[in-house]
């Protein structure tokens, strides 16, 4: 496919970007005061505002006179940003230029920032990365401490023969019985090497182990395993977080590589 | 096609839905708010909940010059277990997330310096102002000549000749409002009831002459409410006007906020003065100001530990861990501290003169719980010794003799990179893991600290409690029958008693003992206070000798910074009832708990980088790490 060669004029990306700009600032508003005008309006809404600013700051509404001295600044303010304007001082100002920038970096994303999302979006990002989000585990068991493995050998053979396991393990605040928790609070509270291989046991009635944590070696009855194995559903806040952080990350540099590629660069070596 | 076209219209369309897509808020409302109703709750708090309230990012005006890169976004899925790369290039990760997370960022010139970097040199030469463009030049040049920069900011604003640009309240004002509303919508995102809970919060910088008085500032709420403020500027303003602020926030919006000062080891004392700042008496109404404000301090952090001072507690022989190097002087170390000066900046003398100002006055303004955080200005809130990405971006792992080097606040008059502390974490008991079951565990003191170890702590006070408890339901009735940590007991002529329980953190060393801290004013007027070792581990071998018990050993090898669980206990327990109680004193009491002897991370450095540490910090280099909880008060009857 071949480009018209007007098109490939910079002039005309420019024209072209300046009247996208304007149409967008005309339709949104963005700029209500004619920067001619001799005109300095602060109507209630105005002053409305600066009350609000005064209050967000301070934490308590203005003072009458207070409010005054708002109006007093913003007027000075609006007056100087005005003669600024007309004497062009907005161009070639260094700080002006990196604000800007900085906002078309930011709007760019920004619209991915707020953007709604759909689920069909979500759920091709969700299976892409199934990987990440299988912690949806979560575990019913009973256990007992023992302060050595031989002991906790012991005690399962006692187990299997009769059933008085109240009777069985050493003294310990930890918890004999989790309920239907976390594979991140199985692992807050008896240690990684221990959450991993409860992990790798079978629901079942029976004791089994031992398995080793920082306080010991433990027997365990696993109740109940419910792999909630990643349900879209119940994640699907923390999808949209991490698309969204992806896609925010993805959209600035787009829009940049976009904006770029209208460029010719020149650098002098 | 004009290909061109299609470029530029899609640009343009995306600002156009940018701009008519304002009010949506694509974040479940579960995440916007406080969390209550979100998840089911335990009957009583059934964990503790780990978490760092004291993190910097891009945002805050020290962090940005020092050389971070990472903004709040980071540092939200760093500490919530996500892998980020570090600015200085490097993978990092925590070996375990954590459950909840305050940014922090300095509320004065919030992104001041971000700004000012990223401004061309011309523009900072229009300012007219040769600091702020020497500034500008050291940034650009290095990232040492950019830490020396920001090293001359914090002692500029230390002592109140900040640049007009930096502290302009008009042009930060409107920069806060920014920066802030963007930090509100990311922290709704990224706070998940029942897993990960982001809090709002600010640093509050105050420091008459560099003397450190700050503050971090965190919020209950969603940024329902906490849109309808921002943060409050700390130079040029009083503790009070803090105080002020946070009861407006509480009146205007129903919400809630609470004060957790910081580094009272860097104050020279002003942090818990026995007067009003002025030097005049204290008044109740001050007392009582302070009290509603600031349930809890943070007892340690990289900056060093606040509990006690050798010089205040001459008698434990436990005082004394992360003192050194801190305790020379102020922040900046503009003004050297003299001993004298110690009684108002460490927390067991302040909870004591917290009794005293109660006698005198009816109200105790210092009767706060203990939490630990980092206060790191990398974005990344870490506390543990073996992943320690360093005070801010200068010294990160990248680094290699980051333990040797000299600090760059202020001079090199005595501060070293070792004399950093790994940083802590603050533990808080909790029904789940929402906003608001975080912030009411702080808001009833019902936390405690650790210097980076997750161990278990947990503390009822009460009357009659006995060994027999541990075979019952010993929880509830520490609930039911007497009051956790952070609780009031009142006097009831019987000594006091208490159910202590010390897990060892499941995926760490073992401990060593637990010891019971007990401050008090006697029928004599004066403040007193005694360490109690309650329980230990091998009793039947380490019995007391001259009142004292003996050590536990030390297994850490200094050649490759390791070391084994051949000594201590996995759990130590105890029912103790106070020995020395006396009927209508004032009194309170708070565990200290101890681990064996481990690395700290400058051992690791050195085993990592094969760099030589001097004999000082060699010395300095296997520690103790321990937990602080908050205390339970013992009041006489009315």
């Amino acid at each position: 496919m071949t480009l018209p060669s007007w098109a490939r004029e910079p002039l005309v990306h420019f024209l072209f970007a300046g009247a996208l700009l304007y149409a967008f600032f005309a339709w949104s508003g963005g700029s209500e005061v004619d920067p001619a005008s001799r005109v300095i309006d602060v109507d209630k809404d105005q002053q409305a505002q600066l009350a609000v600013q005064f209050e967000r700051v301070m934490g308590r509404a203005p003072t009458d006179a207070e409010l005054d001295a708002q109006i007093d600044r913003f007027v000075r303010d609006e007056v100087l940003y005005r003669e600024a304007l007309r004497l062009g001082l907005d161009q070639g100002d260094a700080v002006v230029r990196r604000r800007l920038v900085a906002k078309m970096d930011l709007a760019a994303g920004a619209a991915a920032e707020r953007a709604a999302v759909d689920d069909e979006t979500l759920r091709a990002y969700f299976d892409s990365n199934r990987d990440r989000y299988a912690e949806g585990t979560s575990l019913t068991f009973d256990q007992l401490l023992f302060s050595d493995e031989g002991s906790a050998r012991a005690a399962l053979g006692r187990l299997a023969a009769s059933d008085g396991w109240q009777f069985e393990g050493e003294r310990s605040t930890l918890p004999r019985t989790i309920d239907g928790k976390s594979m991140r609070d199985v692992g807050g509270v008896f240690g990684e090497a221990f959450a991993r291989s409860i992990l790798e046991l079978e629901p079942g009635n029976g004791w089994q182990g031992p398995l080793q944590s920082g306080y010991g070696w433990h027997v365990v009855r696993l109740r109940k395993r419910s792999s909630a194995a990643a349900n879209f559903e119940a994640i699907r806040a923390q999808v949209e977080n991490d698309w969204r952080s992806e896609e925010i990350a993805d959209r600035k540099r787009q829009a940049y590589e976009l904006l770029r590629d209208a460029y010719r660069i020149e650098i002098d070596r | 096609m004009p290909i061109a076209w299609q470029k530029f219209a899609l640009v343009g369309i995306s600002s156009l839905v940018l701009a008519a897509c304002d009010d949506l808020v694509a974040v479940d409302a579960s995440q916007t708010g406080d969390g209550t109703d979100t998840i089911e709750l335990a009957e009583f708090p059934d964990r503790p909940y780990w978490g760092d309230t004291h993190l910097h990012t891009d945002n805050s005006i020290d962090a940005f010059g020092f050389g971070v890169r990472l903004g709040p976004e980071e540092a939200l899925r760093f500490a919530s277990g996500e892998e980020v790369t570090a600015t200085t290039g490097a993978q990092a990760k925590l070996a375990r997330p954590l459950d909840f997370l305050v940014i922090a960022d300095h509320s004065d010139g919030l992104g001041a310096t971000r700004r000012l970097y990223d401004a061309p040199r011309i523009g900072v030469v229009a300012q007219n102002d040769e600091t702020l463009l020497r500034w500008y030049d050291m940034m650009h040049e290095s990232p040492e000549q950019s830490q020396l920069a920001i090293a001359e900011l914090i002692t500029a604003a230390a002592n109140g000749n900040l640049p007009e640009a930096l502290r302009d309240p008009e042009t930060q004002a409107e920069n806060t409002r920014d920066i802030w509303n963007t930090q509100l919508g990311l922290l709704d995102r990224y706070n998940r009831p029942g897993v990960f809970t982001a809090l709002a919060g600010f640093e509050w910088t105050r420091m008459p002459d560099g003397n450190n008085l700050h503050r971090v500032v965190m919020f209950r709420d969603g940024s329902d409410k906490t849109s309808q403020v921002v943060p409050f500027p700390g130079i040029d303003s009083t503790p009070e006007q803090l105080w002020d602020y946070m009861a407006a926030y509480a009146e205007n919006t129903g919400g809630q906020a609470l004060a957790i000062p910081h580094n009272s080891n860097l104050s020279n004392g002003l942090m818990f003065e026995m007067t009003m700042p002025d030097g005049s008496p204290m008044t109740a109404a001050y007392a009582a100001k302070r009290a509603a404000a600031e349930p809890v301090v943070e007892v340690t952090q990289i900056k060093g530990d606040s509990e006690t001072h050798p010089f205040l507690s001459p008698n434990d022989e436990m005082a004394g861990f992360g003192v050194t190097g801190w305790e020379l002087g102020n922040l900046p170390l503009t003004a050297r501290s003299t001993p004298e000066m110690y009684a108002g900046s460490y927390i067991r003398e302040a909870l004591k003169r917290g009794l005293s100002l109660e006698e005198q006055l009816g109200v105790n303004p210092y009767a706060f719980g203990m939490i630990g955080s980092t206060d790191s200005h990398t974005a990344l809130a870490t506390g543990d010794e073996d992943n320690f990405w360093g005070k801010h971006t200068g010294n990160e792992p990248a680094n290699e003799n980051r333990a040797m080097e000299a600090q760059n606040l202020g001079t090199r008059k005595g501060r070293f990179g070792w004399h950093y502390l790994a940083g802590g974490y603050a533990a808080a008991w909790a029904r789940g893991n929402t906003r608001a079951e975080i912030f009411d565990a702080f808001a009833r003191r019902e936390v405690y600290a650790t210097t980076g170890p997750r161990m278990s702590v947990r503390m009822f006070g009460g009357f009659g409690f006995t060994e027999e408890d541990w075979d019952g339901d010993w929880v509830r009735k520490g609930y039911t029958e007497g009051v956790p940590m952070g609780g009031e007991l009142t006097d009831g002529g019987t000594a006091p008693s208490f159910i202590i329980a010390a897990l060892k953190d499941p995926d760490g060393a073992n401990l060593d003992r637990v010891q019971m801290v007990k401050g008090w004013l006697d029928a004599s007027g004066e403040l007193q206070e005694q360490v109690y070792d309650v329980v230990w581990s091998d009793m039947e071998n380490r019995a007391r000798s001259g009142g004292k018990v003996p050590s536990v050993g030390d297994t850490v090898n200094r050649e490759n910074a390791t070391y084994t669980n051949d000594i201590g206990a996995a759990e130590l327990r105890s029912v103790w009832t106070d020995p020395d109680y006396e009927e209508g004193e004032r009194a309170f009491y708070y565990l200290r708990v101890l681990e064996i002897p481990t690395p700290r991370w400058t051992l690791f450095d050195a085993v990592r980088f094969g760099i030589t540490l001097s004999e000082d910090a060699m010395a300095d280099a296997v520690a103790q790490e321990r937990a602080y909880t908050s205390p339970i008060w013992l009041k006489p009857s009315a």
